[in-house]
């Protein structure tokens, strides 16, 4: 039964990696859903400046988004942190993040839209309001430990341990996650 | 297979909870504004009429060589046609939206005007007499915007400026302060930079503006 104890190098990996990384992501997220679901009108004209689609045709699109794609922040941000569906949320976060740098580089590359990020409604982390590269910078180095989580998941630390389908069995205990 | 269950389903939870914030709180709009076009029945603010000395005016104004490269700027294009025209003043904005000349117009008629540029923006400089309104306000500082509604009539006469060309901050402002009664709203093509360029009157610092 020696194999169906973690290691100290799972542990090290999870106290040391995925827990700081897990708190830090999703708490950045939770952070910027909180931002945004109290100034839905501010979030649907940012969405709306970006120009990704006609907002005369295509308006109940951009309403639907600025409705939505908060409480997605939010409900992976915090499962996230606590480490529940820990890769579920990561990748939910990681296509959300795709999706923003690909919104942001329409932007940038279109000179004649002047729009502002409203990633964190109001606020301004790192960069200024107004879409550059700054923020291009800024989400796709938070990709690095998005992807990280994907591959590796919660870790021990991870409430995704403790509500673990155990009907699986034959796995070490260790077993964050079966997908 | 199941981690993409689970994102359906975070999706899924999301957009239900997003459906009764709508229900709950009302839908955001993105209709736009009707505004106004032209400079005709303005109706300004009394205390401005009375003070504002006669100042330099839109017809007054030389025309400035050399400037269309700045309004190439946001994608606008000068197009001078001789005439009785300034390449500054006439250039070309966005449809039913006011010139250079014509805001200016309304700016001697005492119209109000409204900044809709981000506050840091208003601060570092803006029209004379222009109040700060961004639209992200009326989510944010509700009582700030109310402050300033409050200081215009809603048959007032007003002028929405931000960055230019195809900036949508005063349009989004217009649409919201037309939900509160403003029927008289009017957007100034040209930008805060145009302004400027065409020296005509600013003032600077975080004065809540009085309009």
């Amino acid at each position: 039964m020696s194999d169906s104890k973690p290691g100290a190098k799972l542990w090290a990996e999870s106290i040391l990696l995925q827990l700081p990384l897990r708190v830090g992501l999703g708490g950045v997220f939770t952070f910027a859903a909180y931002t945004k679901i109290g100034s839905t009108q501010s979030f649907a004209n940012a969405i709306k400046g970006f120009r990704i689609v006609d907002a005369d045709k295509y308006g109940h699109l951009i309403v639907v988004a600025a409705y939505t794609m908060p409480w997605i922040e939010m409900i992976a941000g915090v499962l996230l942190v606590l480490g529940l569906w820990s890769r579920a949320s990561a990748v939910a976060i990681q296509i959300m993040l795709i999706a923003f740098i690909a919104a942001l580089i329409h932007v940038i590359l279109d000179e004649s839209i002047s729009a502002d990020c409203s990633c964190f409604g109001d606020m301004n982390l790192v960069c200024e309001s107004t879409v550059g590269w700054c923020q291009v910078i800024r989400n796709s180095i938070l990709l690095v430990p998005c992807s990280y989580l994907v591959w590796r998941q919660g870790g021990l630390l991870a409430l995704d341990r403790v509500f673990r389908d155990k009907s699986v069995g034959n796995e070490p205990e260790w077993t964050v996650d079966r997908e | 297979m199941k981690t993409l269950q689970r994102v359906l389903a975070i999706v899924g939870g999301a957009f239900l909870i997003g459906t009764v914030q709508a229900v709950v709180f009302g839908p955001v709009t993105l209709e736009p504004a009707n505004l106004t076009e032209g400079t005709g029945e303005v109706k300004g603010n009394p205390i401005r009429i009375s003070e504002v000395p006669k100042e330099e005016t839109a017809q007054d104004h030389d025309p400035l060589p050399g400037k269309p490269t700045e309004l190439s700027k946001n994608g606008l294009t000068v197009a001078y046609t001789g005439t009785n025209t300034d390449p500054l003043l006439d250039a070309p904005v966005p449809e039913g939206s006011l010139t250079l000349r014509q805001a200016k117009e309304l700016w001697d008629k005492s119209a109000y005007f409204i900044d809709a540029r981000h506050e840091h923006e208003f601060e570092a400089g803006h029209i004379q007499y222009a109040a700060f309104l961004e639209s992200k306000l009326f989510d944010t500082d509700i009582a700030r915007a109310n402050a300033v509604m409050d200081s215009i009539p809603v048959d007032g006469t007003i002028v929405l400026y931000c960055v230019g060309g195809e900036c949508d901050a005063s349009k989004n402002t217009a649409a919201l302060l037309e939900q509160y009664g403003y029927s008289d709203l009017r957007i100034m093509g040209a930008g805060y930079e145009h302004w400027v360029a065409a020296g005509f009157e600013t003032a600077t610092g975080s004065d809540g503006g009085t309009p």
